[in-house]
């Protein structure tokens, strides 16, 4: 009950405000430029529906991800900073609440991300192949993806204490994790191209992306590459559990 | 102007090889179908390749592509099939003698203007490749304002995020609440 | 008594806030905890309030270890922490309702209108706190600490920012949580006005060892507090 409290008060400090509202006017009108680019540009237009649906995909992903990793910077470091977390430390609250209700905004953050990318990705993919597969995957994946950077980022800026600096490394992380991108082709098939897509839960969710909308596979495909997102989740919740039961002012 | 006469001269030459080949060999012939469309932008249209082996011999290890060059006014150059076909080389192990070999090559029309496709056969036995009659395609530009719906959604979903803010900001008012 | 500690010991990497720190605090006092810039205090209250461990030495509030039965410690403690930072979006009558919940306390919005008002914040319950001056913020967090009704009140540098109107009102709400409600207060501050006022004992911290301690009639039959405190914290004797 208290992780509903703690998290309530985050989505009014992060979500409802002019900042947050931002974010999401900000994200719809990159939706609405993308979108109105895929099905009108003579170029892009003419792109696989297949290919524009998973193009959007990743965005929302990115979008998702790296909006998750800048609210977790500022879970315990901005509250340190901001003078406010020893009233919380001070309150009959588990750390480990105050984690989870924290974990739980951001999931909120993604929630809402999600449900302003539906419209788009139901125009782009409306009578192209795997539409609905696609947004389930979005949903169940981005849910995941979401979880493993904010509990780290989170994780981490309950150990450092600085948002500044936690801000730093995880967008260091989250270049990291999006290098496969800017990797060509050639460089991704090689032995440390494959490990390195593998061992990466970014890439792992592009890759599920592209299995299931491009290549139409099914879930058997896609085991794989889900089991590593999911361990990675798994990890990223006991270090964020771990780091905010060591948190001292 | 330079990179015009060029590409020209290519088409021409390429026209006059094939001619000049098939009548000389005669061994092997390749024909290409339709040849001439008229369609717009955005469309899917095949083509259909029959090679045609005229000896009495089989030929084997043949490879065959279609290549698509631009003969718009000012916009001359070959084409990268990347976006417009899927097939591009097929490999034709076989053709009996006498025989034909049908090869397809659906296309997706992703830009307006002129241009030429033919197709080529290249023979490993041979140093000289076969290669089609030109067909002559015209597309037309479409212009598509709102695809899909798209306009409403990407128009009025920002001014309705937009306007739940100001709505929720108008019942917080900062000060007295 | 309420409170003891004994043998407590903090570093922070190479510096040591806290050097071997012994005191009792007995239930119902007023205690002062004095000290210069950077003697230990705020740490000090930290450790005992448990939301920063020491590394060694012993600590019971009520007889509870603060190490192992915090849970138990945080129903009866509550504190005004020194650099106390505010959600300034919200309102002070929403602030206070947030803590409410996590405290599983179940106020009417009546009994928290009176807890603002005690603390002379009257008339601004739905206010924004970032409307607040320095000295309404002060108030406001004192009445956040008082929120579960505290059997101890750990209270650092309370009066700081605050103008004399000000100062007093706190003094008067001190004395009368302490007179009415038995509330032990621990109150750390360099404003030895306030000490000669409200407390009843003090313990001066300097170096984070404790260099004088006791009730402070006794001591003030000895000098004044002040000139007890600049001889404590410049290691001579009174």
């Amino acid at each position: 009950m208290k992780t509903a409290f703690i998290m309530q008060k985050e989505i009014r400090e992060s979500i409802l405000t002019p900042k947050g509202f931002l974010w999401y006017i900000l994200t719809s009108v990159i939706l609405s430029v993308l979108s109105y680019l895929f099905l009108t540009n003579r170029e892009l237009s003419l792109l696989d529906q297949g290919t524009m649906l998973y193009m959007i995909m990743n965005f929302i992903t990115a979008l998702g991800v790296l909006m998750g990793l800048v609210l977790g910077a500022d879970a315990f470091a901005g509250e340190i900073e901001r003078g406010t977390l020893e009233a919380l430390f001070l309150s009959p609250v588990k750390r480990r609440e105050i984690a989870a209700g924290k974990l739980c905004a951001v999931l909120t953050n993604w929630g809402i991300i999600f449900a302003i990318s539906l419209p788009y990705l139901y125009i782009v993919g409306k009578g192209g192949q795997n539409l609905l597969p696609g947004i389930l995957y979005l949903g169940v994946l981005g849910t995941l993806l979401s979880l493993i950077f904010s509990a780290f980022s989170m994780g981490l800026s309950a150990r450092i204490k600085s948002m500044k600096n936690s801000l730093i490394i995880s967008f260091f992380i989250f270049l990291l994790a999006g290098a496969p991108i800017f990797l060509s082709a050639a460089l991704r098939r090689t032995w440390f191209g494959r490990i390195f897509d593998l061992l990466n839960p970014f890439a792992d969710a592009v890759n599920t992306f592209d299995s299931v909308v491009i290549d139409s596979q099914g879930l058997s495909y896609q085991t794989g590459r889900v089991a590593i997102i999911c361990i990675y989740t798994l990890l990223c919740i006991w270090f964020l559990k771990r780091s905010a039961a060591k948190v001292q002012m | 102007m330079k990179k015009t006469i060029l590409t020209l001269s290519m088409i021409f030459f390429a026209t006059m090889l094939n001619y000049t080949y098939a009548a000389a060999s005669g061994r092997i012939t390749i024909s290409i179908n339709p040849p001439s469309v008229q369609a717009k932008m955005g469309d899917r249209i095949t083509y259909t390749g029959t090679i045609t082996n005229n000896s009495g011999k089989p030929v084997t290890n043949l490879i065959t592509y279609i290549s698509l060059a631009n003969v718009t006014q000012g916009k001359e150059a070959p084409m990268d099939l990347e976006d417009w076909s899927a097939n591009k080389a097929i490999r034709v192990d076989t053709i009996a003698p006498h025989g034909t070999y049908m090869g397809k090559w659906p296309m997706r029309l992703i830009d307006s203007g002129g241009y030429v496709a033919y197709i080529t056969v290249v023979d490993k036995n041979n140093n000289i490749p076969v290669i089609s009659m030109m067909s002559h395609l015209d597309i037309k530009r479409v212009l598509r304002l709102n695809p899909n719906n798209v306009l409403p959604v990407a128009i009025g979903e920002p001014i309705l995020i937009g306007a739940v803010f100001v709505f929720i900001s108008f019942k917080r008012r900062p000060g007295v609440r | 008594m309420i409170i003891l500690v004994e043998n407590l010991q903090k570093r922070y990497d190479w510096h040591t806030a806290l050097d071997g720190l012994d005191f009792s605090v007995e239930e119902g006092d007023i205690f002062g905890f004095l000290g210069p810039n950077g003697a230990g205090k705020t740490t000090t209250i930290r450790i005992l309030t448990g939301i920063t461990r020491a590394d060694s030495g012993r600590v019971l509030i009520d007889g509870h270890n603060v190490n192992t039965e915090s849970a138990e410690i945080k129903k009866i403690i509550n504190a005004f922490p020194e650099s106390s930072g505010y959600y300034e979006w919200m309102t002070a009558y929403e602030y206070l309702e947030f803590f409410s919940h996590l405290y599983n306390e179940k106020r009417l919005r009546r009994e928290t209108c009176k807890l603002i008002e005690s603390v002379g914040l009257q008339g601004k319950e739905n206010h924004l706190i970032y409307t607040f001056s320095r000295g309404m913020k002060q108030r406001l967090g004192i009445a956040r600490a008082l929120i579960n009704r505290p059997r101890i009140l750990f209270l650092d540098e309370p009066a700081n920012g605050l103008d004399p109107k000000g100062r007093k009102d706190i003094h008067d709400l001190l004395i009368n949580l302490n007179r009415e409600h038995g509330t032990t207060i621990f109150l750390s501050t360099h404003l030895l006005d306030d000490v000669e006022r409200l407390c009843n004992r003090i313990a001066i911290i300097n170096f984070g060892k404790i260099v004088r301690t006791g009730d402070v009639k006794k001591i003030e039959g000895k000098g004044t507090i002040e000139d007890i405190f600049f001889l404590s914290t410049q290691g001579g004797a009174p």
